[in-house]
């Protein structure tokens, strides 16, 4: 079979939805030089974990011993499920994530099964040799021009809340008849979050994958910013008045504690919500960021069900608990838009 | 969409996750690029008289009006946010509808409304004062006021349960934007009768006055009064209506209110008699 059939047969995954498929030229198997965001074709030679990988069409696809797949060489931190590296051995490598994430695992959570093996079979290459990365597709910077707002989402953990808390957030102020923004700037590429914005009406949707990376672990921090800029600035250019930004995992997870230390997050925000697991990590969590300098305008997230742990995290936080009914509120939303600034803008 | 009156006239209908909210559209044959002006009823529901009168209001300026009706069925509340009906929300999507619909609806609206639908428009302006151009308020009721001085609904104090106190929060978050806002409050010079249909208790009567002519001064005042702590200029007038009791068809009629409405854009605030 030629490269060509191959990679028309394989299942391309959702981190490579930018890619331009015609400019696969050439392959090597040169995998010690692997560098994050490479493009790989593999087989699937055991499944384990992963039983489906995720399509740049929005849809999983199950995957079988000897299909072929074209993935990302990445990182993953995932403390439900796997901590992994960049590396991949020529012998076998770990498919680290559905959305597309090839490398080798090192840490595994034993509530999951073994990741599903992949033998890799070649990077991909253009007509001049080069190993084509997804960095080859980002979205270039903008031109520096007027940034929306930006509302932050952060959270104590991995399932603490914070997507459902960005896409509600995301439908309250689109129901108070803002165009929104919803971009996740660390993480790994996935595309459950990314539809589940979509799905609450966001104008524009992007991750860090748009602007060139399959994960944001162990990248450089000034990378990670850089993206940032380019995905709000992007929001921005496709005429979002505003941008709801999540960052993934919980305030300790090295990428998102280093960008929530940086007075340049301080600036960048408008406004700050905070998704918590329970009263005491609200409590925990809201002294970590004070250390920061960060309040958020509100806590929310899985503590928000209960009504007696809501009055335990305002009582400890001093903040407003809402709901995940109460951000998809636009009475509610509005306020995170007019503290941002988006109030009327001339008397008429 | 299913024409509801069987007539010729333009209709637009929005869905939300509030219910359904249908409006007559009057749009000119030479429309000018100025905001539309939305008419909301009051608890006499009267969407077709009020769409008849400001027809030829729309004609004369050149302004796209927009005409909701609450239907008693689907909308048994409707004059304020609460637990049994979110008629802001249904606003809202309206605003888009009409936005989605009219080459110059895109941006704020002036908004007018009568009695309940006063009620409605100053609350609204309240909570989405960035979907608002200009308010006319004629003879509410009652009013939320932009101050402490009450406890919601009557006022921005927080009360002791969740409810009044997520209101009361919500009210606030735009209040400086709100006072920005050019407000004209109308009330008749007869409109002193404490009919079946005010809201009375002693603590309403007590700080925003027995009826609604006195409800209407002091909810000017109140606004005014805002505006200079949040120094911002007064824009709140107090416009009193001749020989005109609680009957928004008489203010139509004999005192031109639809002219004065479509007009006040080109209008100095001052307090005055018409």
């Amino acid at each position: 079979m030629t490269l060509a059939a191959t990679l028309d047969d394989a299942k391309w995954t959702f981190v490579t939805r930018r890619v331009e498929r015609s400019r696969v030229a050439r392959t090597d198997t040169d995998f010690a030089a692997a560098r994050p965001g490479d493009l790989i074709l593999a087989h699937v030679d055991k499944v384990g974990q992963h039983r489906r990988v995720q399509l740049p069409t929005g849809r999983p696809s199950f995957i079988f011993a000897g299909d072929a797949v074209v993935i990302a060489c990445g990182a993953r931190y995932a403390p439900d499920q796997f901590e992994g590296l960049a590396e991949i051995d020529p012998d076998g490598a770990d498919l680290l994530a559905g959305g597309g994430c090839i490398g080798r695992m090192v840490a595994r959570s034993s509530q999951v099964e073994a990741a599903t093996r992949l033998m890799p079979a070649a990077r991909l290459l253009d007509t001049f040799g080069n190993v084509l990365n997804l960095a080859d597709f980002a979205l270039a910077p903008r031109p520096a021009g007027p940034r929306p707002p930006v509302i932050g989402v952060v959270g104590t953990s991995m399932n603490s809340g914070k997507t459902l808390a960005t896409a509600q957030l995301v439908l309250g102020l689109r129901r108070a008849g803002f165009r929104v923004g919803a971009i996740k700037i660390t993480g790994t590429g996935a595309f459950g979050d990314y539809n589940e914005y979509a799905d609450s009406g966001a104008h524009f949707v992007a991750d860090f994958t748009d602007a060139g990376m399959v994960t944001t672990y162990r990248e450089p921090l000034d990378r990670i910013k850089a993206a940032t800029e380019t995905l709000a600035d992007e929001a921005g250019a496709r005429g979002c008045d505003i941008v709801v930004m999540e960052l993934a995992d919980g305030l300790l997870q090295r990428e998102t504690a280093a960008i929530i230390a940086d007075q340049w997050f301080a600036n960048l925000i408008s406004g700050l919500v905070f998704a918590c697991g329970d009263a005491v990590a609200a409590a925990g969590g809201a002294a970590i960021l004070a250390r920061h300098g960060l309040i958020p305008d509100a806590v929310t997230g899985m503590v928000s069900c209960s009504p007696m742990s809501s009055a335990e995290a305002a009582e400890a936080t001093g903040r407003t608990v809402l709901t995940k009914a109460d951000l998809a509120d636009p009475a509610e939303a509005t306020g995170f838009a007019l503290r941002a600034g988006l109030g009327r803008k001339e008397a008429a | 969409m299913k024409n509801p009156n069987n007539d010729t006239a333009e209709y637009i209908t929005a869905c939300s996750a509030a219910g359904r909210l249908t409006a007559r559209i009057i749009r000119p044959a030479n429309p000018v690029p100025a905001p539309p002006v939305v008419v909301l009823h009051g608890i006499s529901r009267n969407a077709g008289i009020l769409a008849q009168l400001f027809a030829p209001e729309a004609e004369r300026t050149g302004r796209t009006i927009v005409v909701p009706h609450f239907p008693e069925k689907s909308w048994p509340d409707f004059q304020r946010p609460s637990k049994a009906a979110r008629p802001d929300q249904a606003l809202l999507a309206l605003l888009d509808a009409v936005a989605a619909k009219l080459p110059d609806g895109a941006g704020t609206v002036d908004l007018f409304g009568h009695s309940g639908g006063a009620q409605l428009t100053h609350r609204f302006a309240m909570l989405y004062p960035h979907r608002v151009a200009a308010l006319h308020l004629v003879a509410a009721g009652w009013y939320c006021l932009p101050d402490d001085t009450m406890t919601y609904p009557y006022g921005l104090a927080s009360g002791t349960d969740r409810f009044s106190t997520a209101w009361a929060r919500r009210n606030a978050h735009g209040l400086r934007d709100f006072l920005g806002l050019p407000v004209c409050v109308y009330v008749g010079s007869k409109d002193v009768i404490r009919d079946p249909a005010l809201r009375t208790n002693r603590t309403l009567d007590a700080r925003q006055g027995p009826n609604r002519h006195a409800r209407a001064r002091t909810y000017v005042m109140a606004l005014n009064a805002a505006a200079e702590r949040h120094d911002l200029p007064a824009r709140a007038q107090f416009v009193e209506l001749t020989d005109c009791d609680h009957d928004v068809v008489h203010a139509l009629t004999h005192n031109h209110l639809a002219f004065r409405v479509l007009d006040a854009r080109s209008q100095a605030p001052r307090s005055q008699a018409v």
